[in-house]
């Protein structure tokens, strides 16, 4: 299981004046800006669980995946991963976890993707039977057989995502980090991501956190999700709650002439104000709805919990 | 240390099937290195058109030095010189996120994935020089000088490396992508030149703090004069403090590097 308590992280960047000036004045003084990226964060997640980090750009997600995958010592406070600190790196620790960016490539770009999962295998000290089982359900879930020896760079951006995802998981890693797994990717593959990421969940029951923009994403994989905001959580829990926190509102959506605008109303005051807005509009079009997930997050994430 | 030279022995395929492709690159390389070996001979060449003895060395003996610091040169350009290329953009663009969370000792991974297969010609050059220059020897010596030789050879080719990571891991505090390996550059000539012409605090400096001497000069005194048991643990002393060094700045540097956001 993952445990985090108090984690905090900060990171020292500095100040410089943009033109010549400004770079000698930063020669002689710089002025250092401290940038909490983690404000003392508490974690807790089982065995098999799937959890959504979401929150806006620079909100801490990143950080937080990567303090937890041993790339980043933090400020204070403490994590342990399946009873390891990661940030020390143990062997032992490094074999039971993958990472998967959907923006960086772990396989070597001029070879096939069998050559990449050879030096894998070796890496992580799969045995042969292990290793050919393994190679056989993803490139079969994944349905890339037969993109297995064509060059890596020579492969669309969907197939190298599966690439990627079978290198990141031919171990059998037990603590699965997945950020932005389906950036840039078309629908179809996008979909593809998705539903492998299902099956492979409900298969080997790793523990998963999925960092993504794309709510679909959340929407179909994740049932709790944690929502960061300038590095602390606002709010963690099950993705069906989140929309109670809003049950008490509707959303209006309004078409006019001029333009489209959604307006939230307490319930209570539904008809005066869809009365005020037909009133005072040249309306082609009303539509009143129970605000959606996304709709909820994005406020909770611009507003944090408790506004209305 | 069997899974270790496993891994190497993928790097070298794998690089090799990539060199390949690259001919043009292969070509530069290949002339632009010859250029500089013959430069170097041709120094100490005309040298020899004004002196018999330079440092205590004959031009057979001196022959043998600049054998062994090209062929150092040359093993370090074919192992480590790709990698170490990349090493300041990899930290200071906070790509080393793959090679952090591996199984395996980031700085191994790091050093040694990329076998520059093109510069391997080189290699073959620069041995071949080494070889003819023993060939030239006055002196004699026996396999056993021979041996050790070699150990010295790879030990200064460690050293090389030592050192030359050194002056780059600052890249993890300055934010720059050089840290200081033009430093390492400028003053890497000392190297190519014999350790007797240094006196005093330089004799010191380049045998301890900065030890480019112990890396080509030291072993062709071994070979030369003999086996001297000073000498070889001076040499080994110098080469572990380096490389216990390497990895304590290199453990501090990691606690420092921030990577990048995705």
């Amino acid at each position: 299981m993952i445990k985090v308590t108090g984690l905090r992280k900060t990171f020292t960047s500095h100040k410089k004046e943009p033109g010549l000036m400004g770079s000698v004045k930063a020669l002689v003084k710089r002025e250092a800006v401290l940038k909490e990226a983690l404000k003392s964060v508490n974690l807790e997640i089982q065995q098999g669980e799937i959890v959504g980090l979401i929150g806006a750009n620079g909100a801490g997600k990143t950080t937080l995946v990567k303090i937890l995958a041993g790339i980043v010592h933090p400020t204070s406070g403490d994590a342990t991963v399946l009873g390891f600190r990661p940030w020390e790196r143990d062997n032992n620790y490094r074999k039971q976890m993958c990472l998967i960016m959907g923006q960086k490539n772990q396989v070597w770009w001029d070879l096939p993707a069998l050559d990449s999962f050879l030096l894998l295998k070796e890496i992580y000290q799969i045995d042969d039977a292990r290793y050919k089982y393994n190679l056989a359900f993803l490139a079969e879930t994944l349905m890339v057989q037969d993109q297995l020896k064509t060059q890596v760079r020579k492969l669309s951006l969907g197939e190298r995502m599966k690439i990627e995802l079978m290198a990141a998981l031919l171990h059998d890693p037990k603590v699965i980090f997945l950020d932005e797994p389906t950036i840039g990717l078309d629908i179809s593959a996008q979909k593809a991501v998705r539903n492998f990421m299902k099956t492979y969940q409900r298969e080997k029951r790793p523990i998963t956190i999925l960092t993504s923009h794309y709510m679909e994403d959340i929407k179909e994989l994740c049932p709790r999700i944690v929502i960061i905001k300038e590095g602390s959580f606002v709010y963690d829990g099950s993705l069906s709650d989140v929309q109670k926190m809003l049950g008490d509102e509707k959303v209006l959506s309004v078409t006019t002439e001029e333009k489209t605008f959604k307006v939230h109303v307490p319930r209570a005051e539904l008809s005066v104000k869809t009365q005020e807005i037909l009133s005072s509009n040249n309306v082609i079009d009303l539509n009143i709805q129970d605000p959606s997930i996304e709709d909820i997050i994005e406020s909770i994430m611009r507003f944090g919990v408790g506004h209305s | 240390m069997r899974r270790y030279i496993r891994l190497y022995l993928y790097f070298l395929r794998f690089s090799f099937s990539k060199a390949m492709e690259f001919r043009l690159d292969f070509f530069f390389r290949f002339v632009m290195d010859c250029i500089y070996y013959v430069v170097n001979i041709l120094f100490f060449k005309v040298i020899y058109l004004h002196t018999p003895v330079l440092a205590g060395w004959r031009e057979d003996e001196i022959m043998i030095f600049v054998g062994t610091y090209i062929l150092i040169d040359a093993i370090n350009m074919t192992v480590f010189s790709t990698n170490l290329w990349w090493l300041p953009w990899l930290i200071n663009k906070g790509d080393l996120d793959y090679y952090l969370i591996r199984p395996v000792r980031p700085l191994f991974f790091l050093s040694l994935r990329e076998f520059s297969a093109n510069s391997f010609m080189n290699l073959l050059i620069a041995g071949g020089f080494f070889i003819f220059s023993l060939s030239q020897y006055q002196g004699t010596y026996s396999v056993g000088d021979l041996f050790l030789f070699t150990i010295l050879i790879i030990n200064g080719s460690l050293l090389f490396y030592c050192i030359q990571t050194l002056t780059i891991l600052p890249v993890f505090w300055t934010q720059s992508t050089r840290g200081f390996v033009d430093l390492f550059y400028t003053l890497g000539l000392a190297m190519e030149r014999p350790h007797r012409i240094y006196k005093g605090i330089y004799k010191v400096l380049f045998t301890t703090l900065l030890p480019f001497a112990l890396i080509a000069s030291f072993p062709v005194k071994v070979f030369i004069d003999g086996p001297d048991l000073m000498t070889i643990l001076h040499i080994s002393a110098v080469t572990a403090a380096f490389f216990c060094l390497l990895n304590f700045v290199w453990t501090k540097g990691l606690k420092n590097y921030s990577s990048a956001s995705s």
